[in-house]
């Protein structure tokens, strides 16, 4: 070893190579500066891989691969990668295709010249060797490769090793789905396999799983197998078909009902005796995915066996120990959700309280459930569960261990040092990550509205809920990031504006609950004041929604005055353009209801205080007018403007005067007639569409043609207030209010995990509402029932917190006491009556709570033109979207789903077409093929036949040898010569060809051979010949060089 | 299908990626190192099996249900052993329990194939790892579930090299990976 690194060495400079082993070893001694070290090596690997020891370049190659794992792209080194592939060294070839396997991308060119070497090793003579590019070929597949290689790969169906036949098929699937012509070729050879009762059984389980991924995209292809995979089913006795096997049959048994009847019994065997739990799974599964619950006819065999997955589902989530069970079962329920909501509402008291479960795999899952059975009795129970979870996971503690998005995309560098600063402290549950919370709230929010807020029956708890909720929102960022721009429902500041969204929603369509709503929305303004300090921007998206709020709605509000004076304070903070926009229009509409009232006296203090309030807020408003955003300034130059005329008139109205006892009309008339009118209302967002067009009105024509260069222009003067807003941002971003500063000592004597408490008891309100807002609603109970005889004032305080010894009691007795954990089950007499035994226990539990008297509130339904759709508050927040929304999420998910396999064009692939009618024929192709290689072969005879002929001419003439280097050029424009040499030869064989090529024109395919096809054929051999070169060349460069030869 | 299988220690080294549909390296590398925080945040008794990580719930699949697509990746399913995560990125048309073998078939054969397989073996025959992987998983399709017949394809392939012999075996890695856990529920 040692002679040959020094025969190296003196072979290639004085640099010493390094094995794929001292390059891990080097890494692992250069912590630290494993950056510098990396890239040193990769330098030596571009060098090393140059080299025409092919055993050093295959080295070179591991070692890219190798580092391409930890993100250092290796894409340049794609032709290498071609040459290390067509290594005659088996183990060299392997290094070859897995650098072709990990670093080939769809856009990489050499792809195409591979080509030709992926045939050669397909038909090669080793088994591991034809392992290799089957293998590889699902990673580079594209539609000409599936094309060219399908004729080498079909034959290996019938290898005579059971790996590659396996391996051979999973192959054909892949290219199936970019090239679904290969199903038409593949399908009866492979369906041959799948009915041999003597074929391999790993071969058949590959075929099982082929089919079944195949399945749900043309189920109506598998029904005639269903016999045969039924048979396997039942006596395979190997579980890991048999998963397959059920969840193949689930997607049949829609198309074929009868089935169902066929499969029951073996799957309720199964179910009853299965050891494996995958297994036993799977089935509940298959049967609840396959409808084969309830399908109609209510027979006895199916009420069995419905509350058989139902009690099986429920006790998964049950059994202590393992949580897999737990998340599997949850995934369950959420397919029954869909079809069959009424059996998940009856798990509802287990499923709550997975809810609260330390696993956020398992909350999520028992969200989307919990979204799916929320009722008007259950709504504000749940509602509490999950706000108590947002609190318990205090901003702060959230926000240290949150994911930095400047993590994600940091360097190579920084994921190669991690060492991970998240450790998980001892003893305290994981914090809840950004976007779970904005999940979270997201579905508080849907729950709450849906319907048009139809299981909503206290909106001042409602109020007081969002009011939490703008607290707790997770911060939103800064919107640089690439997804955030595209994918709006995963952007975390949506949720504070959506909270916001919420609100105005509710003040515009419950007239009763108005005034209350105003004064939340004044609130919360005034806590985003308090909250960050004076000089830091107010980032939260619910700040344009509200302050939309206290300007429509400033004629309910208590002291118009403090709205002002806060939105006055918010303005300069203001970051994002809409807000700001929002907040001009609202702060002026706010002081036309000051200044506006016409009946009051026009006295010298008034004349005084509303001059002072105008120069205030022209001070205010000034800087927005240079603003980047064209809204902003519109609005501010156009209000300062208003403004300053008023005030002309105002200090042009003398009110020390007799005559002059009335205000300006500029200030009582004019300005608020700007702003009042018709009460706006909520509109359905389908109604847009229904608006005629106007005629003559192009929406796709620009206003001004020159905008771009004028925005061009612009932009330099734009630019710094930008940056500097960027930095002030970085500089001065700070953790988010904590809200429980003022939360009492007392509270923190509770347990951090509340008393998992059984459902029925009503989460306390303490648990999740801050200190003031819980002050705000005593008061207002107080007030309401202050002349109400039967309530007793004080003891409300009893209600909620209790005092901390009795928590104490609590705590500590609320396993005992915990009603759920008694095995109702087997107790049960109803059984039979309901079927399902774990639905009775929360019936019978649920029966004596009455109803809380629903609030007669109207809630305005959103207006809309008549013909127009549903009418839904927003729309992303209800389950009857409009349809185009669905439409372009269905479109845009289709587009940029990541790792997704692209098969749409799989389904509409009619298999049972003739085969010989324009398709794909195998057969005819591969006589093509052949006729092809023979004249191709015939072709190189010529033309080295000529090139000799020439070559002696040439030294017969004494031209110098060495004299020039051949180039491409000069073969590619010597194959059309040499061939009109050999027309005769070729002709008729060729003459063929086009049929492959163009079916279409079958004129011209079919015609004699005569001068035209001639022609036609020997394009093609030269346009072939073209197409090659670099396939051929490995080699030409082992042929010795040829001695030149002079252009013709 | 099975859309990646991924294999990285407990700093998010990665000691395996394989992608079965072809991915830009640095998207590759994103997405490991936001499953890697995930992992890494999971508390004691957690399940097997991960929310969507941000940029794969970004690009189409919402956590709810409604809208079942079995193309898109829709389940992360992973499994700890001593120093090493082990990630199945899979499409519904998985079964999420018969995963949790795959992984568990999969470190198995490591383990006959090194004899007390640890991750310094992985990191210095990662081509090892891939030949092994290719034996049971081919374009995203479980092939082969038998160690066995896994163990003696990737033989068949050429002579599995032990980990060098210098090099020091760090403590707490001793026990090996394949080892003795089962999980209860198979």
């Amino acid at each position: 070893m040692f002679v040959i690194g020094i025969a190296f060495r003196l072979l290639y400079d004085s640099r010493f190579e390094k094995s794929l082993y001292d390059l891990i070893r080097g890494m692992r001694n250069h912590k630290g500066n494993e950056r510098e070290y990396i890239q040193n090596c990769l330098k030596e690997c571009r060098a090393e891989i140059r080299s025409q020891d092919l055993d050093l370049k295959a080295t070179a190659m591991l070692k890219l691969v190798y580092l391409e794992m930890f993100g250092h792209d290796m894409s340049w080194a794609s032709f290498h990668v071609l040459e290390v592939m067509s290594s005659p060294k088996y183990h060299q070839k392997r290094v070859g295709y897995l650098g072709a396997v990990q670093s080939f991308r769809p856009d990489t060119e050499v792809l195409m010249l591979a080509t030709n070497l992926l045939k050669k090793d397909l038909t090669g003579a080793s088994t591991t060797t034809i392992a290799l590019p089957i293998v590889a070929l699902p990673h580079l597949i594209t539609p000409s490769l599936a094309l060219s290689t399908l004729s080498d790969l079909l034959p290996r169906l019938s290898h005579s090793n059971p790996t590659i036949r396996k391996k051979t098929i999973v192959t054909l699937y892949r290219l199936a789905l970019v090239f679904p012509e290969t199903l038409r070729a593949a399908w009866p050879k492979m369906k041959e396999k799948l009915m041999d009762t003597r074929e391999d059984p790993s071969v058949t389980a590959a075929i099982v799983n082929v089919v079944c991924e195949l399945g749900w995209r043309r189920p109506n292809d598998f029904l005639p197998l269903a016999p045969r995979l039924f048979e396997l089913l039942v006596d395979s006795g190997n579980n890991w078909m048999a998963i397959k096997l059920i969840k193949l049959f689930a997607t049949l048994t829609p198309l074929e009902p009868r089935l169902v009847r066929k499969l029951l019994p073996p799957l309720t065997e199964i179910i009853r005796s299965t050891p494996a739990m995958s297994l036993l799974y799977e089935c509940i599964n298959g049967i609840i995915q396959g409808g084969i619950l309830g399908s109609g006819d209510d027979d006895d065999g199916q009420e069995e066996i419905a509350s058989l997955c139902v009690s099986k589902l429920r006790s998964m989530i049950m059994v202590d120990g393992d949580p897999n069970l737990k998340y599997v079962a949850l995934l369950a329920f959420n397919k029954i959700v869909v079809t069959h909501p009424w059996l998940v509402a009856q798990q509802e008291d287990v499923i709550l309280e997975c809810i609260d479960s330390t696993d956020i795999s398992i909350r999520i899952k028992s969200l989307d459930l919990v979204q799916g059975m929320v009722s008007s009795e259950n709504l504000i129970s749940i509602v509490g569960r999950l706000m108590r979870q947002l609190k318990s996971a205090s901003p702060e503690n959230g926000r240290n261990a949150a994911v930095d998005p400047a993590d994600l995309d940091s360097d190579e560098e920084a994921l190669e040092e991690t060492i991970n600063p998240r450790q998980k402290a001892d003893g305290q549950p994981p914090p809840l990550p950004d976007d779970y919370r904005a999940d979270v709230i997201t579905r508080i929010l849907n729950m709450c509205s849906r319907n048009n807020y139809s299981n909503l029956t206290d909106f001042e708890w409602y109020i007081d809920i969002l009011t939490q909720l703008v607290r707790m929102a997770p911060l939103s960022r800064p919107t640089n990031d690439l997804e955030s721009s595209t994918t709006s429902k995963s952007n975390f500041g949506d949720a504070s504006e959506r909270i916001g969204d919420e609100l105005r929603n509710v003040t515009v369509k419950v007239h009763a609950i108005r005034p209350a709503c105003v004064e939340a929305a004044n609130a919360i303004l005034m806590q985003f004041n308090k909250d960050a300090p004076s000089g830091h921007p107010v980032t939260s998206g619910a700040v344009k929604p509200i302050a939309w709020v206290i300007g429509e709605f400033a004629t309910e509000t208590v002291s118009p005055d403090d709205s002002l004076q806060s939105l006055l304070q918010l303005i300069p903070r203001i970051t994002s353009p809409e807000s700001l926009a929002a907040c001009l229009q609202a702060a002026t509409k706010v002081f036309s209801l000051i200044a506006g009232d016409s009946i009051a006296p026009w006295t010298p203090e008034r004349k005084s205080m509303i001059s002072l309030l105008m120069a205030r807020i022209i001070h205010v408003f000034e800087p927005m007018a240079i603003h980047p955003n064209l809204e902003v300034q519109e609005r501010a130059v156009e209000f300062i403007e208003l403004l300053k005329l008023t005030a002309e008139a105002v200090s042009g109205q003398d009110a020390a005067g007799e005559d002059s006892d009335y205000a300006p009309l500029l200030l009582t008339q004019a300005m608020p007639s700007l702003f009042v009118g018709w009460e706006l209302k909520s509109v359905a967002t389908s109604a847009q569409k229904n608006v005629p067009f106007p005629e003559g009105l192009d929406l796709d024509e620009p206003i001004n043609p020159n905008l771009n260069s004028l925005l061009a222009n612009a932009q330099p003067l734009s630019m710094p207030a930008e940056e500097a807003d960027e930095f002030e941002i970085y500089y001065n971003k700070r953790p988010p209010p904590t809200s429980i500063v003022s939360e009492p000592a007392i509270n923190r004597l509770e347990s951090r995990e509340e008393v998992v408490g059984s459902y029925q008891q009503q989460p306390s309100e303490d648990a999740y509402l801050d200190p003031d807002i819980l002050a705000r609603r005593k008061a207002e109970r107080r007030e309401r029932n202050k002349d109400d005889p039967f309530y007793i004032g004080e003891g409300s305080s009893l209600t909620g917190t209790s005092t901390p010894i009795h928590n104490i009691l609590q705590t500590s007795n609320g396993p005992d006491l915990d009603v759920d954990s008694i095995p109702i089950m087997e107790l049960d007499l109803d059984k039979l009556n309901v079927g399902i035994s774990g639905s009775v226990p929360s019936q019978a539990r649920k029966a004596p709570r009455p109803k809380p008297p629903r609030q007669k509130i109207v809630i305005a339904a959103d207006e809309n033109i008549a013909g127009s759709g549903g009418s839904t508050p927003r729309h992303y927040d209800s389950e009857n979207n409009s349809d185009s929304f669905t439409k372009s999420r269905a479109k845009q998910l289709k587009q940029s789903v990541l790792l997704g396999v692209d098969s749409t064009n799989i389904g509409s692939l009619n298999l049972e077409a003739e085969p010989d009618s324009r398709g794909y024929d195998y057969e005819s192709q591969q006589r093509e093929e052949a006729e092809m290689a023979r004249a191709m072969k015939e072709v190189e005879r010529l033309r080295l036949e000529m090139q000799r002929a020439n070559e002696r001419i040439q030294v017969a003439q004494g031209v110098d040898a060495e004299g020039t280097v051949v180039k491409k050029k000069t073969k590619k424009k010597k194959a059309p010569a040499a061939k009109k040499k050999k027309k005769k030869v070729v002709a008729p064989d060729a003459g063929k060809e086009p049929e492959k090529t163009n079916d279409d024109n079958d004129g011209q395919a079919s015609a004699p051979v005569k001068e035209a096809a001639a022609e036609n054929a020997e394009e093609q051999a030269a346009a072939e010949n073209a197409e090659e070169p670099a396939a051929v060349k490995p080699k030409k460069k082992k042929k010795k060089a040829r001695p030149a030869e002079i252009q013709d | 299908m099975i859309n990646a299988v991924l294999v990285f220690n407990g700093q998010g080294q990665p000691r395996l990626t394989k992608f079965y549909t072809q991915l830009e390296t640095s998207i590759q590398q994103r997405l490991i190192s936001e499953i890697f925080t995930l992992v890494s945040n999971r508390p004691d008794g957690a399940c097997n099996f991960l929310p969507l990580p941000p940029i794969l719930a970004a690009s189409g699949t919402s956590h709810s249900a409604s809208e079942p697509h079995n193309d898109v990746p829709s389940l992360v399913t992973y499994r700890h052993y001593a120093t090493l995560y082990f990630i199945i990125i899979s499409t519904s048309t998985e079964s999420p329990l018969a995963l949790l073998d795959l992984i568990q078939v999969y470190v198995e054969s490591l383990d006959k194939l090194f004899e007390n397989v640890c991750e310094l073996d992985l990191i210095f025959n990662f081509e090892t790892l891939h030949s092994a992987l290719s034996e049971m998983i081919v374009g995203g399709v479980v092939i082969e579930t038998n160690m066995d017949r896994i163990v003696s394809g990737v033989k068949a392939q050429g002579t599995v090299t032990k980990r060098p012999v210098n090099e020091a075996r760090p403590s707490g890695l001793g026990a090996g990976l394949g080892g003795t856990f089962v999980w209860p529920g198979r």
